[in-house]
């Protein structure tokens, strides 16, 4: 030992301290010098690019969606007494207003109210859809049957494509003369955020697909989240470790990585498959396009993702923490329950989070299970068919008509914003809970 | 307002009357009424509607017009998955899983109601709802190219007169044209659109060309026909660009030398950036595809599970008023709809009125 440390001396000693001053020395340095600017150089120019694209991104969607948020609404002279509608007042407070009302000829009516407003050909003025907020109008308050009145109702797609500068000549001159007028003009559309679905873009909204995005993920947070924390635990505080666990844990990881359109075909032969058994056809367990199968598919999607984060912060509770509980007398259990569990609670959260996030932004698996269709109201329960956000966004794009353009990115902006809230409910998450050692 | 005045049929006894698909016991029945159980109400599901992405436009925007009525009803709900998937589901059976109306921008297939009948799903009604034309059009800025039957056949065809294709000007295959390549961007092989183009354009161009194509078609076995008539080639002179119309639309607006292949309401909502490429003399408009003259012409149906009108609420109510909409100055007209002639709009509404079930012959 003692020789060794000699020779080791003896050799430092012979040689000769480093002269920095040399020139091929200087040029080392400054070599070195170059490649740490050159790293540093990469690294924030890695970081505009990608803020770049960022702000792109945001910068397009905000600039084509807020005009998604606002329609055109056109300010429509009626004559109801005029207009030869029959009535009964007694009607308009029963559940049968609705059905009254459209019998009654009330579209003619409204339809005939514009021709008469703005000439020949002014029917094409309005939506589709004005008489349907005329007879909001009339329930609200039944008076105004008995008088002229001006009410403000949606303007057709075309006029609300005019008000862009977007269309034939003769809309484009007859738009700028109900303008000048002062008849036409934009107005904030709070009913964007409480309707559903149309076929005419000036009547959607997006308040069914989030709805029925919150019930899917409700479905996926009840069944992903227990399941998924409960394996975590037993597989990192209870499980031997032996080649069923292994197992076990490759499969899982295995499965984090599986491109989410094969669990939508899961989901597909799962939920709503029916099987011969001993001769008898059994199944589909649950209805298609319903936000409780959307819901449980994206659980089975995101729960290796859960599992994994789960065990990443089971395991970075450190030890003492549990010796120290089993130390004075607490079981397993209480161990498990009263203080690693709570430790690990943000990593948990965190991780159950991002799994939540990217189940929201998910296409593939729901389009198998039939969420992608076509439905005019909001789902009142689970069982109810819905789409959700981002499914809503793919069968805009495809209308043929061009307000959805602005729409499309109107429900992007909604999509973005749901997910900034569920990202930052994340970071809350962590900050209040995180301990350190 | 009308209303469906016949006794509603619950969907278990229609099941049992479909010995068809299964041989009912009372496990069944148990698992049957677990499922009833699990969905909430069945008895009265909502509407259901899979098919043409061509016709999904009116069909939706009945199923609006449908709730708009009555809020308290039930909304459709309407799947845009292409006429062959959707007759696919369709034909997959009776009962509350099974959709109830079928979308198709082509006539049903032979093959397709005999699948229908192997799964019980029993009588038919075939309701036709208007005309609509596989439209060809080009971006406005583009070369406006006047093309035939034939030129389309053999610039698209993957092996005209049996040799594989190797045109790749549109001079190739028409002196008369001009020399640019030839790009024709169009639906997948689901689709409806597709099928209508191969049926009305490429088949006869193919039999006006060919000599051989009338030999072949002759003989029983159509594959030899199919081959050398039907087959669009695939060597990226036909672009497939997915169910989704509107990317047609902007490949159009970026590649002005491009054709693109759609329903003719796309054309119609885009005129401003589109017109639409004669073929043989004739350019698709709503006159020219109504009276027959465009080739490009086709009807578009709905087919209709005569015994599910019976057991779901409003299914009658849904295609009355599909019926009071089709009319030339109605509210599908405006969505890019071509109405039917008279004579085939009144035969369609005595389709839904006396629920007259379709008959095998009148298939082709």
């Amino acid at each position: 030992m003692n020789n060794a440390r000699a020779t080791q001396s003896t050799q430092a000693q012979e040689r000769a301290p480093t002269d920095w001053k040399t020139v091929a020395m200087q040029r080392r340095i400054r070599k070195r010098y170059r490649a740490e600017r050159r790293f540093r150089f990469f690294g924030i120019a890695a970081v505009v690019l990608s803020a770049a694209f960022l702000a792109f991104l945001l910068v397009t969607m905000v600039a084509q969606g807020w005009r998604g948020f606002t329609r055109t609404e056109i300010m429509l002279p009626i004559d109801f007494p005029a207009s030869g509608m029959m009535v009964e007042r007694a009607q308009l407070d029963t559940a049968g207003a609705d059905l009254a009302l459209a019998g009654a000829g009330l579209e003619n009516a409204v339809k005939s109210a514009a021709a008469a407003a703005f000439g020949p050909g002014g029917e094409s003025y309005i939506s589709d859809n004005a008489w349907v907020s005329v007879r909001k109008a009339i329930k609200h308050d039944a008076s105004v049957l008995d008088r002229k009145t001006q009410m403000r109702v949606p303007a057709s797609s075309e006029v609300d494509q005019a008000m862009a500068g977007r269309g034939t000549s003769e809309i484009l001159a007859a738009v700028a003369k109900l303008k000048n007028a002062g008849l036409v003009s934009r107005h904030l559309n709070l009913d964007f955020l409480k309707v559903s679905d149309s076929t005419d873009p000036v009547a959607v909204g997006i308040w069914g697909a989030l709805k029925g995005s919150l019930l899917t993920m409700f479905v996926t947070f009840l069944i992903a989240f227990p399941v998924g924390v409960l394996s975590a635990i037993y597989l990192e505080e209870y499980a031997p470790r032996n080649r069923w666990t292994d197992l076990i844990e490759v499969s899982i990881n295995n499965l984090a990585a599986v491109p989410s359109i094969i669990f939508g075909l899961l989901g597909l032969a799962v939920f709503l498959g029916s099987w011969s058994l001993f001769g008898y056809r059994v199944g589909p367990l649950l209805p298609r396009s319903a936000a409780l199968v959307g819901g449980l598919t994206l659980a089975l999607m995101i729960m290796p993702v859960i599992v994994i984060a789960s065990r990443n912060a089971i395991k970075a509770v450190p030890p003492s923490i549990r010796d120290a509980a089993l130390g004075i007398g607490a079981s397993p259990i209480q161990v498990v329950f009263h203080h690693v569990l709570p430790l690990a609670m943000p990593g948990i959260l965190t991780g159950t989070i991002i799994g939540m996030a990217r189940a929201l932004g998910e296409t593939a698996p729901l389009l198998l299970i039939g969420m992608r269709a076509f439905i005019v109201t909001p789902p009142g329960g689970l069982t109810d068919p819905a789409t959700v956000l981002p499914v809503q966004i793919f069968l805009w794009s495809d209308e043929v008509s061009r307000g959805f353009v602005e729409k499309t990115s109107a429900a992007i902006i909604v999509l973005l914003v749901f997910l900034l809230a569920m990202n930052g409910l994340a970071i809350y998450l962590r900050n209040k809970f995180e301990t350190r050692w | 307002m009308l209303q469906d005045s016949a006794p509603r049929v619950p969907f278990a006894r229609l099941v049992l009357r479909n010995g068809g698909t299964a041989i009912i016991g009372k496990l069944a029945l148990v698992a049957g009424a677990l499922a009833l159980t699990a969905c909430g109400s069945n008895t009265a599901r909502e509407i259901r509607v899979v098919g043409s992405s061509t016709v999904y436009p009116f069909t939706t925007a009945v199923a609006e017009a449908f709730v708009n009525q009555d809020g308290g009803r039930k909304a459709p709900v309407v799947e845009s998955i292409g006429t062959g998937g959707g007759i696919a589901r369709f034909c997959a059976g009776v009962g509350w899983e099974y959709p109830d109306i079928a979308n198709a921008s082509r006539q049903m297939k032979k093959s397709e109601y005999a699948l229908c009948q192997r799964n019980g799903v029993g009588e038919i009604l075939q309701v036709q709802i208007g005309i609509d034309g596989v439209a060809i059009a080009e971006a406005k800025k583009g070369p406006g190219l006047h093309l035939s039957k034939r030129d389309l056949y053999l610039a698209l065809a993957a092996s005209p007169y049996g040799r594989p294709n190797r045109a790749r000007m549109w001079r190739d295959v028409n002196p008369a044209l001009p020399a640019l390549p030839i790009q024709i961007m169009g639906p997948p092989s689901t689709s409806g659109t597709r099928d209508a183009l191969v049926e009305l354009i490429l088949a006869p161009g193919c039999t006006a060309v060919d000599p051989e194509a009338k030999a072949l078609k002759a003989q029983t076995s159509q594959a030899a026909f199919d081959e050398r008539c039907k087959r669009i080639r695939d060597d990226g002179v036909y672009i497939d660009k997915g169910e989704n119309d509107n990317l047609i639309v902007q490949g159009l607006s970026a590649n002005p030398n491009a054709l693109g292949v759609f329903g003719y309401s796309y054309l119609e909502e885009n005129a401003d950036r589109l017109e639409g490429a004669p073929i043989d003399g004739v350019v698709p408009s709503a006159q020219t595809i109504a009276s027959g003259q465009y080739p490009g012409a086709r009807p578009l149906y709905l087919y209709v599970k005569k015994r599910h009108l019976r057991a779901v609420p409003g299914l009658a109510d849904f295609l009355a008023l599909y019926s009071t909409m089709w009319s030339p100055n109605g509210r599908l007209a405006s969505r890019g709809l071509i109405a039917a002639p008279e004579d085939v709009r009144a035969q369609a509404a005595q389709v839904i009125a006396q629920r007259r079930a379709l008959k095998p012959a009148e298939l082709h």
